[in-house]
Formats: structure tokens, C-alpha cells, sequence
């Protein structure tokens, strides 16, 4: 080898290694920001779920229905969402009208979908108390299909913000109410939007309230009553009927607060989104200990999280698979969920 | 034992009153000078909007020879192969589709299906009944070409060996190709490559791919993405950590084309986003949001647009806006060509016999419709190659140029 | 209990049932029923039902899987017979491994799992079907990812024709064969489910649904009882996707075995009426009926009625299935809250039942 191709190589390697560390240190200092973006995406996915899972926990806690319209009914509320956008052409709300937008459509999402709960619980679910569980359980499939029907008959409103009505099927855009700046600036490598510390701003407060309610109000030792035993609450002169109507009032006023924080997170909504928002939010509620409010709530972040982490760093098409593997393992060696309570065996 | 008793003679008595019901609902076969075509899509799901336009084309192309081919009432019948219980098209009820329009002689043409896996199903139940079946919409290769899909193609979809099956629209392996080449041109160098994981969507990714990769473009990555997630921000996230120059996603609007798109946005991420055909209807932008790819999205298409359309294409596009208050979506301009080849094979074949007709159709050539001068190889495809490219502007597909010529 | 007359014993919903199928057959081309070929789906979906009725019906255990033993079913039956590999063992063959599949499916689910209580087992079963969609998606290199495994190979039966023994192997545009094929494993599955009801096997997984404390005090173990349902009921759902994907000569795309399916099979058996054999046949025709069936013959009349208002999302009859679906599940349960027949056989009176299912 003569001295000619020795250097040639020397530079060749040189070059290589060069290029190697440039890649290396530039992982390294990307490896972080990536990282902690993910995690911020996490949370942010996790609380939406988190919300809905509560709706699912408490409905279940009190009639053991899992409910499965509960996905399709937070569908409605993002579509009411749209339609008051449309109608009160909430985008050209500037500066404070912009807050007044989501607070109002906030509390009429929330509204409507509690007297819409209130309301699939009266006529469909009520009429089937001490029925075989699995009955409801149709019922509540049933329901599922209608709502789903109505979200796309909704679509097809002829609205400028449904496009005319003449797509009813077509997923549909949400306009960006809330700002997508970053909040660190253009250029961090960081992006922490209005949008995220939004989901966050609303959910928390939601979750607080919601524990002081169940913990230290009438109403939630009434609905811890009768989800404990219902004869026995009944017994107490509990109207155990209205204790679950209240339930599936507050769990649907949650699903819409959550309907209308989906549809300003991410943008989109369709009138078959409730499948999947509901399949997640179910296995939050199961992941975390079905019936425990903060079990959903560390469920649906530990789903948002494990969906983020997942995508980012193992492969997309897998993460449906590995969100149910770490469901399954974690119910084989805690087979009551994460914050659940131990199973008593009734006798 | 009793009410057993009752419970059977309920059931006997209802079931014989059902079945003399909907024998008698069904029209007696007397005369012979109706012809029917029957066309196949998936009419329940998101998938509507598009096949909805689909089927106006069809009706559109018939009431244009007010119903009559020669001495033939022609009535037509828009099938619907997807099922409430599943939301996308359902095999079951596209055998079932296909299994009727085989059956019923007077059936003499059969349009469809929109979802290349559903045509995989359709295809020998059809071919065995010597029935012809346009395609406005299938793009998967292997339906036709030898060697572009699994070995055994397309050889399994025609059990007596004879083709029946035409499609209108060019297939992926030509629109992945032009798609890998027009990136190119733009000077895209690096390309990040999403798919749906479906038959169409993988299928054209991977064509895309080995382009690219032809082509000399560095793929930072591959994936598959899952339609149904709420939305795509870590992915984003990922995608934007390897700084590509574009974002290739082989998909649908129903797969969610749109909330990618958006994703892609909202991380900041900047590189460019292509899609094919499947997304190529305006549900796309209406899902994605104007915002979000006005001149930063890319669609290709495998024909023109309706407002390229010229001679007979423009003439369509009016007619269609006045007829039914909109413009034509993509694929409605298909549905009219394919409805209208049957038709014009149908007048050119004289019989009401399916031979006769297919043999028509097979030799449909310099065919002048809306999509320009073309014929049907000896596969059974279209010799149109006629693509565009095209962006969005304003909220509006804008058409940039014609590829692959 | 008294001697029922002879004739008695034949008056049953089953055999009512089997002679309306035959009648089908024979009167569907006469009339223009066009019912045969539906109806083959519909058996598909009976024996899934029979087979989940085993897990859910006669066991009590809440199972939203089902679809996923109905792939692996589908796709044991493709690897194993198609000539694409190397094992092409056939039709019969070919069914008889997927039943093994199956149930060794069953087994290796329910072997970890089977010791959840309640619906955590139910979330599990969902799990797995979720899983098990993914992974015939993604594993591209053995099952062909999402382009389905195809052609299949037909059934075959030796037939007498022109005074010889020949194979008759069936095409896939001549449906009354299948037709009677089907039909035959439905009957077979029938047999085999009321068989192991009234075996000792039925009834340890009653007396598992009916109280499992109570039966493991008389020294029954719950686990291992499951475990023969989890794997039956896995064997006959396997079997059902087999048939299906020879039906179609192709497995199609894993897509077609999600959950939606597995929430069908579920409806079938509590519209049906839980644990009751007959009911499950009942059903599965009204519920496979209604969507494939009727919503079509509707839909279709409504359309040469020219009832059809276009660029109207209302116009169109097809955007009103899910709602008729949906209304129809409500009502039915409204009105028939232990389902269209319910089962007899209750080891426990109904009343204290209930009060059992209550405790959580």
C-alpha cells in the first residue's frame, strides 16, 4: 500500500468519522427535544382520553354498562362544536372574543351532552335495570349505531363549515380557534403550543372538581352508594334512579367538555371518530382500575404516553399492538388495573 | 312443550307470509327488452361522498341516451357493498352483490368496485358469469397486469381465463412512478414514506419507494401508520426530527390523509406533502383544512381534473354542475366513462347477450370520451396515461402539469 | 317429569328451523328470493355465534374477540391449503387443522388470562382481537399483509354422477352446494354444542356461570373448565373463518375481522337469547338477515321507487343502515331483554340470578 492510497483512505475515514460524530452529537442534542416533544404530545393525547375515560369508569362503577355509546356521543358534541362555529362565525372572534368562543362552545358541548346522556340512559338503559347485564350491553351498541347515523346526517348539514353538506361522510376540518404558536418561541427546538397547555388548563380543574364532587357532596356519597350495593342505597331511601341519571348527566358533560377540547386539539372531526376516541378512553378506564376516577385518569395518560412514545421510537403500525400488550400484561400480573380496587369476593 | 308448539307455528306462519311477501314484491320477469346494469360500490361509510359522485356520473351517461339502447330500456341500479356493521366496504356483501348480478340475466354490465380488495372478491364470481365489470376506480396492478402483484396474478381473478374485467382509471405502478419522478423534478432529495397499510395505499408507497430510490431520492423512512388513530403528532414529531424535503403518504382521505397533513403542520414540520389519487376529491381539503396545504400539498392523479378537461371533459363538468348543483368530484367523471363504454359497446354489439357485449367491450378502440382518445389493452386496461399533478390553492385542487407522458 | 309423545319431541325450533332452510333451498329460484347466497353468510355466522355462545352463553364469560379466532381460522385454513405453500392439504384437511388452530389459540389466549374476573377478561379478549389484526397486517412475509391469501382451494365431496364415483369439487358460482355444505356444519356444530351441554363438561361451565364460588367449594376448578370453553368456542369460531375464506377463495384483508365483527357475534348471541342454542340460530338471521338481507331489499326498492333525492345526504337509503341497525338492537332488547328465546336450562331460578349478575 503506498502512501498515496494510505492518506486517501486516512481521509476517507476521517471524513467518515467526522460525519459519523456531526450525526452522533446531532442525535444526542435531538434525542432530548424529541424526546420531551413526545412527551408533551403524550400528555396532551392522555388528558383528552383521560376525560373520556372518566365517562365510561362512572357509568360502569354504578350500572357495570360498558358504555358503549359514550365515544359516539362525544362525536355529537364536536359536531354541536362545529355547527356553533359555523353559526356564530366564532373564527373572526378576535383577542377576548376568541376565549369567549371556546368557553361558550365548552359549556353548550357540555350541556348537551349531559341532557343527551341523561336522555339514552331514561329511554334505552332505564327500562332494562335488573335485566341481564348483557341486554344493556346491546342497548348500548345499539345507541352507538344511532349516534353514529345522526353524526353523519349532521354532517350533511348545508353549513359553510360542513362544506356545503354536500360530503356528509367526509371528515371535517375544525378550524384552529385556539393558536398554534409556540409558546417558546419560533424557534425552540420545543414546541409547546396555546393548544397544549389548554387541554391541560381545562382538564385539571374538570378533574378536581369532579373528585370533590364524587368524595364530599350528597350526591357522590349517594352515587357511591348505590354503586357499592343499589338495593341497599334503595333500602336508605336513595331514589337510585336519579343517582344514575345524575351519573350519566356528569359523564356526559365531561364527554362533551372532552368532544370539544378533541375537536380543538386535533382539528378534525368525523362522524366516525367516536370508535376509536371510545376504544381508547375504554381501555384507559380498564388500564387504570374500571370504576377508580383517578385510575382513568392515569390510564388515559399512560395510554396517551405509551401512543407517543410508540410512534416516535418503535414503529406506527405497531403501537395499536403494543397499547394492548401493556394493557394485557399489566391485567396478568394486576388483574384489577393500575389504581383499581382488589376484587372482594362477594358472597 | 306448549309454548314451544306456538313458538314454531309463529315462526312457520310468519316466515311462509315473508316469503310469499317479497315473492310477490318481486317484479315478474316478463319482458325481455330491459337491460340492467348494476354498479357496486360502497355507498354506507366515509367513503360516500365520492361514490355518491360515482353513481350521478353513472345516471348522468344513461339518462344521456334517455334510458334506451336500440330497442333496450336500460334501468340501472346503484348496489351498495359496504354494511352498516362494518362502515367500509364488507366482502360478504360484495360477493353477495356480485352473486345477484351474475344471476340476474338481464344484468348485462356491472360498474364497480371502488376498493381494490373488493374487486378481488368480485372478480371470478363475475368472470364465470361472462359479465362484464368496468372499474371506475380500482388502481391495484395485479387485478390485470401479470407480474406487478403476487405470482399468481392476475391469473386467479379469471377462472375460465377470459377477461372481463376493464377499468378505466391507469394503475398505481404507473402513478407511483410519475408521482417518485415529479418529486424529483422539484428537487426533493430526501422523502419520508407513510402508508395506510392497505391494498391501495401500500401498493402505491411501495412503488413510490422503489422509485425513489431509482431515482436516487434518500428514503429516511418507511411506515405504516395506523388510519384510525385520533391524530399524528408524535409521528410528526419523528418525521420532523429527520428533516425531509417531502412527505409521501399512500393513503386516502378515508385513511386519513387530512389529519396527517394537518399534523405535519402543526409540529412546524415543513416539509412538502404528496399523496395519490385517493385523496384527490375535495373531502381532502375540506379534512386537512385550506391552511394547512394550500401550495404545500402535492396530489397526483391518474387523469385529468375536471377543469382540465376539454372537448367532451368540459362538457361533462358543466353539464354535471347544472345537473346536480356541485362540481363533479374526481372520480365521478369515471364513473360517466365507464357507464358510457358499456353503453356505447352495448350499441355496437346489437344483442342483449353478455358474450356479445364483453366482446364489445373488449374492443372498445380510440374510444372518445371525457378523458380523452383511448382504448383498452389486450389486459383489459386503459391505454390512457394521461396524469396531472396537481396542488392546492386557495382552498382549491389547482392543476400544476401532466405527468408521465 | 312426564313422557313427552313421540311426535312432540320433533316439534323443535331447530328442526323448524333446519325445514324452513331446506324449503329455502328448494322454493329461493322459483320465487327470485335471492336469499341462498346471503344465507350462506348467515351460517357463517351461526356457527361463530355457537361458538361464542359456548364462552359467553353457556360459561358467562364476557368475550369481545371473537373475530380474531375467525382470522387465525381464515388464515390457518389459507397457509395450510393454498398453493402458494408448501402444505396444501386440502379442503377437509385443511378445516380439521384450522379447528386444531383454533382451539390451540384459545388455549395459549386463555392460559395467562383466564384467572380475571368480569369484564377485565372482556378487555383482554378485545385486546387480542386488536393484536391479532395487527400482526396479520404487519407480518407481510407470511401472510401477504393486507393483498389476503387466494385462491383457496373448494370443497369436495365424492358424488355419484353418470353411474361413476367422482370428486365433485365446488365452484364458487353454484351456490346451492355450499349452500348444503354450510348448512351441514351448522347442523354439525348444533350437535356438537348440544351435545357438550348436556355433558359434564356443559355443566361444570354452567355451574361456572352460575356461581363460581359455589362450584369451586364442590371442588370444581373454575380455570381449567374455562379454559375448554375459552378453546371450543375458539375452535368453532376458527372453523366459521375458515369456511368464510373458502367461500371467497381468499382470506381478504385482516381489516375484514375487526371488532366490529366480534361486536356482531356478540349481538347475535344476547339478541339471541344467552346460552340458548336455538336462539343463537334465531339470531344470527335476524341479525345477519337485517343488515345483508333486508337493508339491501329496502334499500333496492326505495331505489326503483325513485325515491332518491341526490346530493342530499338524506336522500339516499343507504345513509339510514346504521340507524335502522341501531334502532332495531335498542327495540329488541327493549322489548326482549333476555334475548328473542331465551334458554330454559337455569340451574339457579331467574330472580336470584339476577341478583347474582349484580354484584360486581
Amino acid at each position: 500500500m503506498n502512501l498515496a492510497t494510505q492518506g486517501f483512505l486516512g481521509e476517507y475515514f476521517l471524513g467518515m468519522t467526522m460525519a459519523q460524530a456531526t450525526l452522533v452529537e446531532n442525535v444526542a442534542m435531538g434525542w432530548g427535544h424529541v424526546l420531551s416533544q413526545q412527551l408533551i404530545t403524550g400528555v396532551s393525547n392522555g388528558m383528552i382520553i383521560a376525560l373520556i375515560a372518566i365517562g365510561y369508569t362512572m357509568v360502569y362503577g354504578i350500572i357495570e354498562l360498558i358504555n358503549f355509546a359514550h365515544g359516539d356521543l362525544c362525536t355529537l358534541g364536536s359536531f354541536l362544536a362545529l355547527t356553533l362555529v359555523g353559526a356564530l362565525g366564532m373564527e373572526a372572534w378576535a383577542g377576548l372574543g376568541g376565549t369567549a368562543a371556546v368557553v361558550t362552545l365548552l359549556i353548550s358541548a357540555a350541556l348537551f351532552c349531559a341532557v343527551l346522556n341523561w336522555s339514552i340512559d331514561r329511554v334505552a338503559y332505564r327500562p332494562l335495570r335488573g335485566k341481564p347485564k348483557l341486554a344493556l350491553l346491546v342497548s348500548a351498541i345499539g345507541c352507538s349505531f344511532i349516534l353514529i347515523n345522526i353524526a353523519l346526517f349532521w354532517g350533511g348539514l348545508p353549513m359553510e363549515v360542513f362544506g356545503g353538506g354536500k360530503a356528509a361522510a367526509a371528515p371535517k376540518d375544525f378550524p384552529s380557534l385556539i393558536s398554534n404558536e409556540n409558546l417558546l418561541g419560533a424557534h425552540s427546538a420545543i414546541t409547546v403550543t396555546w393548544r397544549d397547555l389548554f387541554v391541560v388548563m381545562v382538564t385539571i380543574p374538570l378533574m378536581i372538581g369532579l373528585t370533590w364532587l364524587v368524595k364530599s357532596t350528597r350526591l357522590g356519597k349517594a352515587m357511591r352508594a348505590v354503586a357499592q350495593n343499589p338495593t341497599a342505597a334503595a333500602l336508605m331511601g336513595i331514589d337510585v334512579n336519579r343517582v344514575i341519571g345524575s351519573t350519566f348527566l356528569i359523564g356526559g358533560a365531561l364527554g362533551g367538555f372532552a368532544s370539544v377540547i378533541y375537536a380543538l386539539y386535533n382539528n378534525t372531526i368525523s362522524f366516525q371518530m367516536g370508535y376509536r376516541t371510545g376504544m381508547d378512553a375504554f381501555t384507559a378506564a380498564v388500564l387504570g382500575g374500571i370504576g377508580s376516577l383517578p385510575g382513568a385518569v392515569v390510564g388515559g395518560i399512560v395510554i396517551g404516553l405509551v401512543r407517543a412514545l410508540s410512534d416516535g421510537y418503535i414503529e406506527a403500525r405497531w403501537t395499536n399492538s403494543v397499547v394492548f400488550a401493556i394493557l394485557i400484561l399489566t391485567l396478568v400480573f394486576r388483574p384489577s388495573g393500575i389504581l383499581g380496587a382488589k376484587l372482594r369476593e362477594k358472597v | 312443550m306448549l309454548k314451544n308448539l306456538t313458538a314454531v307455528c309463529v315462526l312457520a306462519v310468519s316466515s311462509a307470509t315473508l316469503f310469499s311477501a317479497i315473492a310477490w314484491a318481486q317484479e315478474t320477469p316478463g319482458e325481455t327488452k330491459k337491460l340492467k346494469i348494476i354498479s357496486s360500490l360502497p355507498l354506507t361509510g366515509s367513503a360516500n361522498a365520492q361514490t355518491t359522485s360515482v353513481i350521478n356520473g353513472i345516471r348522468m351517461a344513461i339518462d344521456e341516451v334517455n334510458g334506451k339502447v336500440g330497442d333496450y330500456t336500460i334501468e340501472y341500479e346503484a348496489l351498495d357493498d359496504a354494511s352498516p356493521q362494518r362502515g367500509n366496504w364488507d366482502p360478504a356483501v360484495e360477493a353477495q352483490n356480485a352473486n345477484k348480478a351474475s344471476r340476474d340475466l338481464s344484468v348485462v354490465g356491472y360498474i364497480g368496485t371502488y376498493n381494490s380488495g373488493a374487486s378481488k372478491i368480485s372478480m371470478p364470481i363475475l368472470n364465470k358469469a361472462g359479465l362484464v365489470m368496468i372499474s371506475p376506480g380500482n388502481t391495484y396492478p395485479g387485478l390485470t397486469k401479470p407480474g406487478t402483484g403476487e405470482a399468481n396474478e392476475p391469473k386467479i381473478y379469471r377462472p375460465t381465463g377470459k377477461i372481463n374485467y376493464f377499468r378505466v382509471v391507469p394503475t398505481d405502478d404507473l402513478q407511483g412512478v410519475v408521482a417518485a419522478e415529479w418529486a424529483q423534478s422539484m428537487g426533493v432529495q430526501k422523502v419520508f414514506i407513510l402508508d395506510d397499510r392497505e391494498l391501495y395505499g401500500k401498493g402505491i408507497a411501495d412503488v413510490f419507494e422503489k422509485r425513489s430510490k431509482e431515482l436516487g431520492i434518500q428514503v429516511l423512512g418507511r411506515e405504516g401508520v395506523d388510519p384510525k388513530a385520533t391524530n399524528f403528532k408524535a409521528l410528526a414529531t419523528k418525521i420532523k426530527a429527520v428533516t425531509p424535503d417531502l412527505v409521501y403518504y399512500g393513503g386516502t382521505t378515508q385513511t386519513n390523509a387530512g389529519q396527517i397533513a394537518k399534523d405535519l403542520r402543526t409540529a412546524n414540520a415543513t416539509p412538502s406533502f404528496m399523496v395519490p389519487d385517493g385523496c384527490f376529491e375535495n373531502a381532502f381539503i375540506e379534512a386537512a383544512g385550506d391552511a394547512n396545504v394550500n401550495g404545500s400539498a402535492y396530489i397526483t392523479f391518474g387523469g385529468l381534473p375536471a377543469d382540465q378537461l376539454t372537448g367532451r371533459g368540459a362538457e361533462f363538468r358543466d353539464l354535471y354542475t347544472k345537473k346536480y348543483g356541485q362540481e363533479p368530484e374526481a372520480y365521478a367523471a369515471y364513473g360517466y366513462e365507464a357507464c358510457k363504454v358499456l353503453l356505447e359497446a352495448m350499441a355496437r354489439a346489437k344483442t342483449k347477450d353478455r358474450a356479445g357485449i364483453l366482446q364489445a367491450v373488449a374492443e372498445t378502440r380510440d374510444f372518445e370520451g371525457v378523458l380523452g382518445k383511448w382504448s383498452f389493452d389486450a389486459n383489459g386496461d386503459t391505454t390512457n396515461k394521461v396524469m396531472s399533478g396537481n396542488t392546492v390553492e386557495n382552498g382549491k385542487f389547482k392543476f400544476v402539469k401532466v405527468l408521465g407522458k | 317429569m312426564s313422557a313427552t309423545p313421540v311426535w312432540k319431541k320433533f316439534m323443535r325450533i331447530d328442526v323448524a328451523l333446519l325445514i324452513l332452510a331446506c324449503l329455502l333451498a328448494l322454493v329461493n329460484r322459483r320465487l327470485g328470493l335471492e336469499m341462498v347466497d346471503p344465507m350462506r353468510g348467515v351460517m357463517v355466522f351461526a356457527i361463530l355465534a355457537l361458538g361464542l355462545n359456548i364462552v359467553t352463553g353457556f360459561t358467562g364469560l364476557l368475550h369481545l374477540g371473537m373475530a380474531a379466532f375467525m382470522a387465525i381460522g381464515a388464515y390457518a385454513f389459507a397457509i395450510s391449503s393454498c398453493d402458494i405453500y408448501p402444505f396444501q392439504l386440502g379442503f377437509w384437511w385443511g378445516i380439521l387443522f384450522t379447528a386444531i388452530v383454533g382451539a390451540f389459540a384459545g388455549v395459549l389466549l386463555g392460559a395467562p388470562t383466564l384467572g380475571l374476573r368480569g369484564d377485565y377478561l372482556a378487555i383482554v379478549t378485545l385486546g387480542f382481537g386488536e393484536i391479532t389484526q395487527d400482526v396479520l397486517k404487519n407480518m407481510d412475509v407470511i401472510t401477504k399483509g393486507t393483498q389476503g391469501i387466494n385462491p383457496l382451494p373448494a370443497p369436495y365431496v365424492p358424488w355419484w354422477s353418470d353411474g361413476g364415483l367422482i370428486i365433485f369439487e365446488f365452484a364458487s358460482d353454484q351456490e346451492l352446494p355450499w349452500y348444503w355444505l354450510f348448512l351441514g356444519f351448522v347442523v354439525v356444530a348444533v350437535v356438537v354444542c348440544r351435545n357438550l351441554e348436556r355433558s359434564r363438561t356443559g355443566r361444570s361451565w354452567l355451574a361456572v356461570r352460575e356461581d363460581q364460588l359455589a362450584a369451586q367449594c364442590m371442588g370444581m376448578a373454575p380455570v381449567p373448565v374455562k379454559m375448554i370453553a375459552f378453546a371450543t368456542g375458539a375452535a368453532l369460531a376458527a372453523v366459521a373463518g375458515g369456511l368464510w375464506a373458502s367461500m371467497y377463495s381468499s382470506t381478504g384483508e385482516p381489516g375484514n375481522y375487526d371488532f366490529q365483527i366480534s361486536i356482531l357475534a356478540l349481538c347475535i348471541v344476547i339478541v339471541g337469547g344467552m346460552g340458548s342454542i336455538n336462539g343463537v340460530l334465531v339470531g344470527s338471521i335476524a341479525m345477519i338477515g337485517i343488515a345483508n338481507i333486508a337493508l339491501p331489499k329496502i334499500a333496492g326498492a326505495m331505489q326503483n321507487a325513485g325515491w332518491i333525492v341526490s346530493g342530499s345526504v338524506f336522500g339516499s337509503p343507504n345513509n339510514w343502515k346504521y340507524l335502522v341497525f341501531g334502532l332495531v338492537l335498542v327495540l329488541m332488547m327493549r322489548f326482549r331483554p333476555d334475548g328473542l328465546l331465551p334458554a330454559k336450562l337455569s340451574l339457579v331460578s331467574a330472580k336470584k340470578k339476577n341478583q347474582v349478575e349484580s354484584t360486581p
